[in-house]
């Protein structure tokens, strides 16, 4: 039972908040529930599409094939290619960091890596939400920024990690800073 | 939309019936383990819409603030401890209770990229030189797109 709760640690917060809310604010409280409501309502099918668009590409999209693609070359191409898988990978973050560590064992640079990573924050099959919530200017100018910051950010972290290091961001350093 | 997806599962179907179930059973299993989550976040939210006065997200998260603004944004967004896909909702609500729009863009790519809960465990897969480098520079890299955000939009 404490593990489900340690799993679920945001829903617990916020049924304090709406506990301690209805003992200070009884009214406010339900007010608050009924239109969390009324929004989820107004999403839930773009909710229900977007687990739709998972799926489709949990099946698809062979990750082994992309990882072992991945860490065999490294090339300006492959950081782009890694900022492209990026995007659509999605995840918990405890599924995603073991993938990127194979990638990494399979010899991939930190560049790659960590385009990989960053490109992960535009979350495409995520974007009719965000839509929904922003307005399709904000995400089209997030997601296309997040892209150019995920290559960007590649060099940058690899550079930094190069400095100091006798590894210089070499593969098959996977276990060693 | 649902229309959209619903062909793609059609046009899938012709192509593997196998694959296209186990497509839908993965679909299935996880909305439903992010349904705790999201029934969080919009809880979050409406507790938002009526108890967070809009003076407070003017203080802290207004375009009056700056670069200020955008250095609460990401903070916010680097303690935020779940799925990527609560950080749209909040976001709206921020907006819509007058956030500067530049500090709500470096709110999601911080959300997103910087993990304060995940540390550890980016650290101990990758080391913990990389796990630093790579969440310090992407708290500055949200607050440049939140900057750059502002130019465009």
């Amino acid at each position: 039972m404490f593990q489900a709760l340690r799993r679920e640690v945001l829903l617990v917060a916020v049924a304090s908040l709406y506990l301690w809310a209805f003992v200070v604010d009884r009214d406010g409280a339900g007010r608050a529930l009924a239109s969390g409501g009324r929004v989820f309502l107004s999403v839930v099918l773009i909710i229900v599409s977007v687990f739709g668009i998972l799926g489709l590409f949990q099946v698809w999209v062979d990750k082994k094939k992309v990882a072992t693609h991945l860490g065999e070359r490294a090339g300006l191409g492959t950081i782009l290619l890694g900022a492209a898988f990026g995007t659509v990978l999605v995840g918990p973050v405890y599924v995603i960091f073991p993938l990127l560590f194979a990638i990494r064992a399979h010899g991939a640079r930190w560049a790659v890596v960590t385009a990989i990573l960053t490109a992960w924050a535009v979350k495409i099959p995520m974007v009719p939400l965000e839509v929904q919530f922003l307005g399709w200017r904000f995400a089209l100018a997030r997601t296309v920024l997040t892209f150019i910051g995920a290559v960007i950010m590649g060099f940058l972290v690899e550079w930094l990690m190069a400095l100091g290091s006798r590894s210089k961001g070499e593969p098959g350093a996977a276990r060693v800073n | 939309m649902v229309a959209l997806v619903a062909a793609g599962y059609g046009f899938t179907r012709y192509r593997s019936r196998a694959k296209t179930n186990q497509a839908v059973t993965v679909a299935r299993k996880s909305l439903l383990a992010m349904l705790p989550t999201f029934a969080a976040v919009f809880g979050l939210v409406g507790l938002f819409q009526v108890f967070v006065p809009p003076s407070l997200v003017e203080r802290w998260l207004g375009a009056g603030g700056g670069p200020f603004s955008l250095l609460v944004g990401a903070t916010v967004g680097s303690v935020a401890a779940g799925p990527p896909a609560g950080a749209f909702p909040i976001a709206g609500s921020l907006i819509e209770a007058g956030a500067w729009m530049p500090a709500v863009a470096a709110f999601i790519v911080s959300w997103v990229l910087v993990g304060v809960v995940s540390l550890p465990f980016e650290g101990r897969v990758f080391g913990w030189r990389y796990a630093l480098t790579r969440n310090g520079m992407s708290f500055l890299l949200a607050m440049l797109i939140g900057l750059a955000m502002g130019w465009l939009v």
